[in-house]
């Protein structure tokens, strides 16, 4: 039997912080997508849960004054997926929602219950850092915000403190931009093999992740540099070595290492191409 | 086309109709019961603990603190198991559960029965095993090299039920020879030869197992349990327990379909030894991970054949050895290896032919029956060897099946006569559906499009059925032939066909539910063998049944028997004399109050084909004596691959099957269209892997198999009707062949898209990818 | 500060499920799943993996379909669940109703419960769905015996019987 002890339905942010803050054990509950499933399969034993329920802050999507994009931490990916504001290249992240496992379970699961886990096949953390995303996060000590590629450290690790709970995401003011989500998995609602996080700014900047190629989406400066200015074959398969080299995929029953070393290059390709479609039709 | 004309269907939902499964209404309004939704009063809960080892003695077991947690009533182990019992469809190497060794992680070592299922699982937590580790085999070629660590110590002990060369960790061989493959080769023109690969499959029912067992005063137990035959249940249960078979009643829930993985004991004699422990009923249901890694799984398979031709394509000389990774224990490995070498040349004459193989224990969960039964494996090997000849003498793949096919009155491979043979109808049909050889227009620029065949064929005759036909009072009918319907429709079909036969309408057709103490044997549901098996059966009781209608008529009519008919709606009538008639009923109730007495018919037989004619074939080592009638298919796939990633789509799949006659059209292009997506996810996504001993991926998290997303644009599934004279109303087998060239035409798809040739399933998007890369770098076939 | 206190660890939770209020007792980690088919006796959610991937557990909450096995009960207390055993008064479930038993679109009927309130759930939300958007809806619910094909035919053929003479696309 688990130990739990209790379970908390908070009404506020500072509520639950301060009951996070409170018991060592304890552990926020979103949509229970994964939560509950390691719970079912005994993997986790929690001393108590903070459902965030009925948090009202943490839900929904809104555009803030600065022109930001706020998504609650509580918002299904459903809702992620389906939002009709305008995004311009932040749509990559309604995209990669689109994605997640299959309907039943984004009517379920929320964006802020998922980059908790941080496992690295989620479809988020890439959208996250391509986007340009930045993590909202409370605790009894108040508010702090981390672009999203901090946020994301290591194998199921985020930046996250003990008491700290992910409050919102943060998108940036849309731009004119498009941005898309490629996403290569063995079957339909499976985690990602490797995917590919694509954003097209206005001002024709690109930015790009790799998902599921290692403990946290990769990146490189020097690749967006690269293909901001030069999107031909030849440039984008330059800009693939240097993501290549940072990456440090697993051998698991969903692809080799190897494979995955081979697939960077080839989506990031499709990526590109797609998010240049993609742009050229909403423009 | 077909044989002799049938007679059009005479009532409301005979033979040749798609009526409604029968538990339509209780499966549709969420009413129907499986093993997990049965209660009984005062019911424990019981569960299992599993080996986390592959291979150790065991010691001893500390109980105590197990015992101890409140609410636990009962604990097994291999203690409780009586010395020298051992079950075993092929060969009796198997305990109830494990008993003085452990032979694979995952293994059942003990069970709890408590109140809850929760205090039952925790308390299996608190078992310790006293283990003494041993060296574990892990691959089958391994477990037979000299110094192999012995996973069966008594196993020249064990009793067979054929001579199956049992020794060391050769579990069991078969040979076949027909011809001289040996001085053929000098007579061909091309002989190519290739190894082949194939994965372990895990059967996925939606339904994990489980069972409820119950004592009665007198230590009688009744047994329910998702089953695939109530007859072996109890053979098995009796046999590992030492108990005589009139103690066992098993009975059948509703069951969330098996495909094989339910057709040999799972936790049902822990279950049983549980409630005689408890003395109350204890119901078990296994996690859908304990499922994973405690049952079975289909034979992981080496396969290497060599093929032999002619410049024109005649072929003229085939060998083909395979290895199965038998697993743990035996379970019907010996089976599915001697039937994939009756299959391994495919619908087609070849005159000499080598086929021999084994099977290897390993220190892995026992592989056994999976839809197909080493068909899949086998046929992966064969349909691709056959185009890349194909493709060597440039000869069209269609073409060359059609030059080679079995035709007019060619027996199968071994000798035994084929008395209807639909399958140039069924290469007709989908060669012209499938726009052969030209794929349809192409997609984006970065994938390819092919087109792929395979010819199959699966047996539909095996071992034996009964069936008692029961006229009720009020002139109404009662079927019971003692076979499980898992989900494919059996109840319905074979309900059909006693109505059909009575000229009743399906809704005076009752049938009952298979009960080992009311219903006649029936080995199982399994191989394909309860439309033709049991349907024979039915035929037959029904006919005794008429005779005896007749008979009651005769004397109630005063007539002779040869002027009577049977008119739809339940009547006797003298031929042409409609007015000159008696009910059912009426006959029935003389028979009840008056004369002669209930009217029963029974039937009761076993399949007594011979498989082997031995002028034709000479064989060692042959499990099945008796198995035939060959049902046939060809296939066709149109799959589309991704060139930048190696991901294959199946965008078209056109299958036609020749089951002698549809007798429920809708169920059976559903066997068809299901049997096609779960070959689909055995010819690419499906693998279970091992991580050392231990299953990597014994969940649907990491286990995938086909949803609605990757279902093709669209299968066509078409059904042939030859007329089988043997059939009851002519009818074959549907359930198995519709995934046994699933692997082998994609594959060849593939191939025809691409230039890759795969040598191992499953073909995932790395190994296409790899064998794409490969080719770029002219490295030729993988 | 003070803060809410906890739902004890053996406690009693108030649901509502078809309709109708119930107290079932329920621990802290029972699903929803569990307290429905062990403590309500509504069986027809079926549990396949308890992981939340193959939909046998799938029920209607709030309107929308989720997975009972990934719902703790105790914080379903101000939810409306309907289950299959519900939902038979429902127009859009009879129409699927006929038209899976006329095509054949189930085989063991496992999966179905779930399968049915997933497809229910499409056609209230889009009375005229395409083969897309059909298949889409229903990705989150397996199925190993048909082969998904005469489940889709079946969906097709509910939509058209639900829609008024003459509208259909």
């Amino acid at each position: 039997m688990t130990t739990l002890q209790g379970l908390y339905r908070p009404k506020t942010v500072d509520e639950a912080t301060a009951l996070l803050a409170q018991d060592a054990e304890a552990k926020p509950l979103a949509g229970g997508a994964t939560l509950v499933a390691m719970l079912n399969a005994r993997v986790i034993e929690p001393a108590a849960l903070v459902s965030l329920a009925d948090i009202d802050e943490i839900k929904g999507i809104t555009v803030q004054d600065d022109g930001r994009v706020r998504i609650g931490a509580f918002t299904r990916h459903r809702e992620t997926a389906a939002c009709t504001l305008p995004l311009g290249s932040a749509a990559v992240v309604a995209h990669a929602a689109s994605q997640i496992a299959n309907a039943t379970v984004r009517n379920m699961g929320t964006i802020g219950g998922s980059i908790s886990f941080a496992d690295p096949g989620l479809d988020y953390p890439p959208a996250l850092v391509a986007a340009g995303a930045v993590i909202e996060i409370a605790s009894v000590q108040g508010r702090r915000t981390l672009p999203a590629a901090e946020f994301f450290v290591d194998w199921y690790l985020t930046a996250l403190e003990p008491g700290e709970l992910v409050t919102a995401v943060l998108l940036p003011a849309a731009d004119r931009g498009a941005g898309v989500y490629i996403k290569h998995a063995r079957v339909a609602g499976d985690y990602a093999t490797a995917s590919v996080a694509a954003c097209l700014h206005a001002d024709a900047r690109m930015s790009v992740a790799v998902g599921a190629c290692g403990p946290t989406p990769l990146a490189d400066p020097e690749a967006d540099a690269l293909l901001s200015t030069d999107r031909s074959d030849a440039a984008i398969a330059r800009a693939a070595q240097w993501l290549v080299a940072r990456a440090d995929p697993l051998d698991d029953v969903r692809g080799s290492a190897d494979y995955r070393l081979l697939l960077i290059p080839r989506l990031l390709l499709r990526a590109v191409r797609a998010v240049e479609t993609a742009h050229r039709s909403a423009a | 086309m077909s044989g002799a004309v049938i007679e059009a269907a005479a009532c409301a939902g005979g033979v040749g109709q798609g009526i409604p499964q029968l538990e339509a209404n209780e499966k549709l309004t969420g009413s129907a019961q499986y093993i997990a939704d049965m209660a009984r009063p005062g019911m424990l809960h019981g569960a299992i603990l599993q080996s986390h080892l592959p291979h150790a003695r065991i010691r001893g077991y500390e109980l105590s603190q197990a015992l101890a947690l409140p609410g636990v009533r009962a604990i097994v182990t291999g203690d409780d198991l009586p010395d020298g019992h051992r079950m075993g469809a092929f060969i009796k190497d198997e305990p109830a559960f494990a008993k003085g060794k452990v032979r694979y992680v995952g293994e059942i070592v003990a069970a709890v029965a408590a109140d809850t299922e929760a205090i039952a699982r925790q308390a299996t937590r608190l078992i310790r095993v006293d283990y003494e580790e041993l060296p574990a085999v892990l691959d089958p070629a391994e477990s037979l090299a000299p110094g192999a660590a012995v996973i069966h110590e008594e196993a020249s002990s064990y009793v067979k039920v054929f001579d199956a060369g049992t020794e060391g960790n050769l579990c069991s061989r078969t040979s076949f020879r027909a011809g001289d493959a040996d001085k053929a080769w000098a007579e061909c023109d091309l002989v190519v030869e290739g190894s082949y690969q194939t994965q372990a499959q895990a059967h996925l029912s939606l339904e994990p197992c489980g069972a409820l067992a119950e004592i009665d005063a007198t230590g009688r137990v009744t047994l329910w349990s998702a089953n695939q035959s109530v007859f072996r249940v109890q053979a098995s249960v009796c046999e590992s327990l030492g108990l005589p078979m009139t103690r066992l009643r098993c009975l059948t829930p509703r069951i969330g379909a098996g495909f094989g993985n339910k057709m040999e004991a799972h936790v049902q004699p822990a279950v049983v030894l549980l409630a005689m422990k408890a003395r109350k009923p204890v119901k078990l249901i296994l996690s859908r991970e304990e499922d994973f890694e405690s049952v079975r799984a289909r034979h992981p398979a080496t396969i290497r054949m060599k093929t032999g031709v002619k410049r024109d394509g005649t072929i003229v000389a085939r060998e083909t050895e395979l290895l199965l990774d038998g697993g743990a224990y035996g379970d019907d490995s010996p089976g599915v290896l001697g039937y994939a070498l009756l299959m391994n040349c495919g619908p087609y004459r070849i005159p000499n032919v080598h086929a021999h193989g084994r099977v290897a224990y390993t220190n892995k969960l026992r592989f056994g029956a999976f839809r197909g039964f080493g068909v899949p494996q086998v046929t992966f090997a064969s349909e691709t060897q056959l185009d890349e000849i194909a493709h060597q003498l440039g000869m069209d793949p269609i073409a060359l099946r059609r030059r080679n096919m079995l035709a007019g009155s060619d027996p199968w491979f071994g000798g035994q006569p084929i008395l209807s043979n639909g399958l140039a109808q069924c290469v007709d049909i989908v060669e012209k559906a499938s726009g052969w050889p030209q794929p349809s227009a192409q997609g984006a620029s970065d994938r390819q499009r092919g087109l792929g065949v395979a010819l199959t064929a699966h047996i539909s005759g095996l071992l034996a059925s009964g069936a008692i036909v029961r006229v009720l009072e009020d002139g109404t009918v009662l079927l019971n032939t003692g076979a499980v319907d898992i989900g494919q429709g059996s109840n319905t079909v074979l309900t059909q066909m006693c109505a059909e036969a009575l000229k009743l309408p399906v809704d005076r057709v009752a049938i009952a539910s298979p009960d080992t103490d009311g219903s006649p044997y029936n080995w199982g549901t399994t191989a394909s063998r309860v439309t033709y098996v049991a349907g024979r059966s039915v035929v037959g009781a029904a006919a005794e049944v008429e005779g005896k209608l007749k008979q009651h008529a005769s004397e109630m009519l005063e007539c002779s028997v040869e002027d009577l008919e049977l008119l739809a709606g339940g009547r006797v009538a003298i031929k042409g004399v409609a007015q000159r008639s008696v009910s059912f009923a009426e006959i029935s109730g003389r028979a009840h109050w008056a004369a002669g007495g209930p009217i029963i018919g029974t039937h009761s037989w076993v399949f007594d084909q011979k498989t082997v004619d031995p002028k034709r074939a000479v064989v060692e080592g042959l499990p099945f004596p008796q198995i035939g009638i060959y049902s046939f298919n060809a296939l066709v796939v149109e799959v589309e691959v991704d060139e930048l990633t190696g991901k294959v789509r199946i965008v078209n799949a056109w299958s036609a099957c020749d089951i002698g006659r549809a007798i429920n059209p809708t169920m059976a292009t559903g066997q068809i269209e299901g049997a096609f997506v779960q070959g689909m996810g055995y010819a690419l996504t499906e693998e279970m892997v091992w991580d050392g001993a231990r299953l990597a991926n014994p969940s649907l998290m990491d286990y995938k198999i086909p949803t609605f997303a990757e279902l093709p644009d669209s299968i066509h599934a078409y059904l042939v009707e030859s007329n089988e004279p043997s059939g009851p109303f002519g009818a074959k087998s549907v359930g198995e062949i519709g995934i046994n060239g699933v692997a082998a035409a994609i594959a060849n798809g593939i191939a025809q898209a691409t230039g890759v040739r795969l040598h191992q399933l499953p073909l995932s998007a790395e190994r296409v990818l790899n064998g794409l890369l490969a080719k770029d770098d002219g490295e030729g076939a993988a | 500060m003070s803060h809410p206190s906890p739902v004890s660890l053996q406690g009693v939770v108030t649901l509502h499920v078809n309709g109708e209020g119930a107290q079932v007792g329920a621990a802290l980690h029972d699903t929803l799943l569990t307290v429905l088919r062990d403590r309500l006796q509504l069986t027809a959610a079926k549990r396949g993996c308890n992981q939340g991937v193959c939909g046998a557990c799938t029920v209607s909450v709030d309107g929308m379909p989720m997975r009972a096995c990934l719902s703790l009960a105790h914080n379903c207390e101000s939810v409306e669940v309907r289950t299959l055993e519900g939902l038979l008064d429902c127009p859009h479930l009879q129409a699927l109703q006929a038209a899976f038993a006329s095509s054949g679109a189930f085989q063991c009927g496992f999966c179905t419960p779930g399968m049915l309130v997933s497809a229910r759930s499409l056609l209230q939300r889009d009375p005229d769905p395409d083969e897309r958007a059909i298949r889409s809806a229903l990705s989150g619910n397996l199925c190993r015996c048909t082969g998904y094909v005469k489940i889709v035919q079946a969906v097709q053929a509910a939509a058209r019987s639900l829609l008024p003479e003459g509208a259909a696309s």
